[in-house]
């Protein structure tokens, strides 16, 4: 087992954790935050991205012992972040989701596109989520709602 | 262990115990199940687990595991066919007779349904209610809970499950599986839950595979390209063991049903074999059998099309099933029931500019990327109900659903299916149709699912029955729900009972009018406001099965263009174009979602997903980066066109919309590759068109044709 300190969600956090441990079981089993699902386990669907450090990450593809020293955000961290905010009405209002088991990914993915690009072109939203399978949509939701976000966030750029 | 399959004495039994006994059949067979307090040392332990095996000759080919020399699955059956049947009906004379006759053979290869969230199963013995809690994620846990009950030896009401929020299903969470039986088996024996979730490896190799259709049809046709038959063989490959319950018999009948589409077609006569074979068994996926049967149609008619001469929309034009002939009963018996399939054919090839891409097909220069355009038209049956599935021989039949309506006394409303939603959005539609036949805003309704301690019995979402059933369940009891609202409005508002309306939450009689929390409240917890001898409380139950339960289609036109690199085979959807007809859309949005998804899923059939094997029987594709999924990148907006021709025999005219997007997707997109090599004939008729198999086609035509040495 190994001591590790992280800041999670703007709170610090002191846990030991087996080394094996990946960031993506940690999340869920040791913390309990279970936004960050798990679809394949080995980098492919997307499903599990989080933000450690600043820098979208696939939880399943860390480990825990890794992130000793790092902020990590999940999705549950961004309750009251603009832009998830933004993308989470915008999700809604364009059925970008179905079953949802793929959206916690989406939005991070999305989220993190925003901040490096705030007017993505409809092919830079599909080059971004080419990472997230979503098995229910399509994706046509998907894109259709980051550019409504998008368009929100630069009409309106301190309302919400 | 489970009999599984239909009832029939000519289906054999193949029984699935939940860990191998005596002789694993397949790779991912569940052989010995570990328990430890995490999943890391459970797998530790099962690292260990060493296995004496001998090494069984491997039947990997549903074809040649049908010849007499083939290694069999079963020791007891003559050969490895679960059943054999010959689906022969019409004019079998005009067939043999006919000047055209055309042969052809296509493959629909094996894929996994790849719902996002895997299966799992958590299970613990509550010792307070002395029951079985099962968490499952299922399409239908009481029926699962049926089976679970049936394996383990418990009474029903010792065995509760829950299904909370199903992250996908499209057929592969609608069977039981040995693993769900050996969780539950292995929690009767701990004092503390049980849980495994699979992962994707596990699901690639072992969960619900599906497709793996081989054809070797014959199209029959006069020379002005009227067709009149449809003769050859059909080849399921289901994997090793029939899932409880139904196994995948309906895999052939259907495929070999649906062979004559939407067209007039005289004749059918078709030999199905479904095959046991060494690989995972085969279960339920979005379309089920049809996306294979359209396929193999309508890549028949683009064939016969180019060897007549024609343009395909012509060849389907003349053969189409026009509105003046609906109902129309097919060769193989099924009614198709409303619409207006030329009007589908003819919006779908608007939207896709027919004109526009011969055009660039005659101006393509050399080295550009060859443009083709290529149809497909589907029919999707859904509202099916006692009819169809006594017919079909199942052991469960799904006939009627049921809902359960209250009002509170505050007025809000709980709607408990036995439907379960797994994406499908029936917290919005089920609620919109509850608010509809109350008169009050949707926000007031709760829809809930997945427990069957509290919803009423119903057989779970599967074969786009719930907006039908579930739908019209929940519309006919909300309906006897008003009556009684409006009851007890008039009593309040002393008018008669026949002058009272509901508007907008209140009983109105004249000027006067009460609001239903009023009502409500009278009823649940002031019975002294009530009418002489009325019963207490708003709750209204009911079942619900359409008035012609053999079913009704819902149908449409997929119009698709491609780009294909002769060099490297790789073929790039440029537009995708739908003209579909699924009845009333009690929600548009959704209803956009579905064919939308559906295509999606139709396109990782058509271009990308297989599972493929090696003669030893050894899965070549069990993670992501083998097994290719459509992403953002690959998958198109498409765009849509409704029309609506409302079902006779359904609330509201509504018909199933789930599966069809899946279904046309392969035999659009391998018309449209073929469309794009129609100088040199090529034929694409095996899926996905990986870009070795585009190019290893276009080659071998372009051979033929003289135009390489």
């Amino acid at each position: 087992m190994t001591k590790i300190r992280m800041t999670l969600n703007g709170a610090p956090v002191v846990r030991e954790v087996e080394d094996r441990t990946s960031l993506a079981d940690f999340l869920r089993e040791e913390c309990g935050l279970t936004a960050t699902h798990l679809g394949c386990e080995h980098g492919a669907c997307g499903a599990c991205s989080v933000d450690v450090d600043g820098l979208l990450t696939r939880a399943c593809l860390k480990f825990a012992v890794q992130c000793d020293g790092r902020t990590v955000t999940t999705l549950e961290g961004l309750n009251q972040d603009r832009v998830t905010e933004a993308l989470r009405d915008a999700f809604h209002r364009a059925h970008a989701l179905q079953c949802g088991f793929c959206t916690p990914g989406m939005l991070v993915t999305a989220r993190d596109l925003l901040l490096r690009n705030p007017q993505p072109s409809e092919a830079e939203i599909r080059d971004a989520l080419a990472g997230n399978i979503c098995r229910c949509t399509g994706y046509a939701g998907i894109v259709h709602a980051i550019a409504l976000a998008a368009d929100e966030l630069i009409r309106h750029p301190r309302s919400l | 262990m489970l009999e599984a399959g239909p009832e029939l004495d000519a289906f054999r039994q193949s029984p699935y115990p939940a860990l191998a006994n005596g002789k694993v059949r397949y790779v991912g067979q569940a052989i010995a199940a570990c328990v430890a307090p995490t999943r890391a040392q459970a797998e530790d332990l099962a690292e260990q687990v060493g296995v004496d095996c001998s090494e069984l000759p491997a039947v990997v080919d549903a074809v040649q595991a049908m010849a007499p020399d083939s290694a069999r699955l079963f020791d007891t059956w003559p050969d490895n066919a679960f059943i054999i049947r010959t689906i022969g009906a019409g004019d079998q004379e005009a067939m043999k007779q006919a000047p055209v006759r055309l042969r052809r053979q296509f493959r629909m290869n094996r894929q996994a349904t790849v719902s996002l969230e895997t299966r799992g199963c958590v299970a613990y013995w509550d010792q307070r209610l002395d029951e079985l809690l099962v968490y499952l994620s299922t399409q239908g846990g009481h029926v699962m809970r049926l089976g679970l009950a049936q394996a383990l030896g418990l009474p029903e009401n010792q065995i509760r499950v829950i299904a909370p929020d199903v992250g996908g299903g499209f057929g592969g969470k609608n069977r039981l599986l040995p693993e769900e039986i050996a969780v539950c088996a292995i929690a009767l024996k701990r004092n503390h839950p049980v849980r495994w979730i699979e992962d994707r490896r596990e699901h690639l190799l072992a969960s619900v595979h599906c497709r793996d259709h081989h054809y070797d049809l014959t199209i029959s046709a006069e020379r002005d390209g009227t067709i009149i038959g449809i003769e050859g063989d059909v080849h399921i490959d289901a994997g090793a063991y029939a899932l409880w319950p139904t196994g995948s018999f309906m895999e052939a009948s259907m495929a070999a049903g649906n062979l004559p589409g939407p067209y007039r077609v005289r004749g059918l006569n078709v030999n199905t074999w479904t095959v046991a074979t060494n690989k995972a068994p085969m279960g339920p996926y979005r379309g089920v059998a049809r996306p294979g049967a359209c396929f193999a149609i309508e890549r028949l008619v683009d064939e016969l099309a180019l060897h007549l001469g024609m343009e395909p929309y012509d060849l389907r034009k003349l053969n189409l099933v026009s509105r003046a002939e609906m109902p129309y009963t097919t060769v193989s018996g099924m009614k198709l029931d409303t619409g207006d399939y030329h009007d589908a054919l003819d919006t779908a090839a608007r939207m896709i500019d027919r004109p526009a891409i011969r055009k660039q097909q005659r101006e393509r220069r050399p080295g550009e990327l060859r443009i083709g355009v290529g149809f497909a038209i589907y029919t999707e049956q859904s509202g099916h109900g006692v009819v169809e599935w006594s017919k079909r021989k199942s052991r469960v039949v799904p006939g009627y659903e049921a809902a359960n309506v209250r009002m509170l006394p505050d007025g809000s409303v709980n709607v408990h299916v036995g439907t379960q939603n797994h994406g499908q959005g029936h917290e919005t539609s089920f609620a919109q149709i509850a608010a509809h036949e109350l008169g009050i805003d949707p926000a007031l309704v709760k829809i809930r699912y997945g427990d069957t301690a509290t919803t009423p019995f119903g057989f779970g979402t599967f074969a786009s029955r719930s907006i039908v059933f579930a739908g019209g369940a929940v519309a006919t009891t909300s309906r006897k729900l008003a009556q009684k609202i409006k009851a007890i409005g008039a009593h309040l508002l002393q008018a008669d009972p026949s002058s009272v309306e509901i508007r907008d939450g209140h009983v109105v009689a004249g000027s006067a009018s009460v609001p239903f929390r009023d009502i409500a409240r009278a009823a649940n917890i002031r019975q002294e406001l009530l009418p002489v001898g009325m019963e207490p409380t708003l709750e209204a139950s009911g079942t619900y099965e359409p008035g012609d339960s053999a079913g009704v289609f819902s149908y449409g036109t997929h119009a698709v263009v491609v780009s294909v690199d002769e060099d490297s085979g790789v073929v790039k959807i440029l537009d995708y174009a739908v003209a579909e007809d699924c009845g009333t859309m009690i929600n548009p949005m959704i209803v956009d979602g579905q064919v939308q998804g559906g295509i999606a899923q139709g396109i990782g059939t058509g271009l990308f997903e297989e599972i493929p094997f090696n003669a030893d029987g050894q899965p070549l594709a069990t993670t992501f980066a083998d097994y290719i999924m459509p992403c953002a990148t690959e998958v198109p907006t498409v765009r849509i066109a409704h029309s609506v021709t409302p079902a006779l025999v359904t609330e509201y005219g509504v018909k199933g919309v789930g599966e069809g997007g899946a279904i046309a997707p392969p035999a659009a997109l391998a018309n449209a590759v073929a469309d794009a090599f129609r100088d040199c004939k090529a034929s694409f008729n095996e899926t996905p068109l990986t870009p070795r198999r585009v190019w290893e086609a276009a080659q071998r035509a372009r051979r033929e044709a003289g135009a390489l040495t």
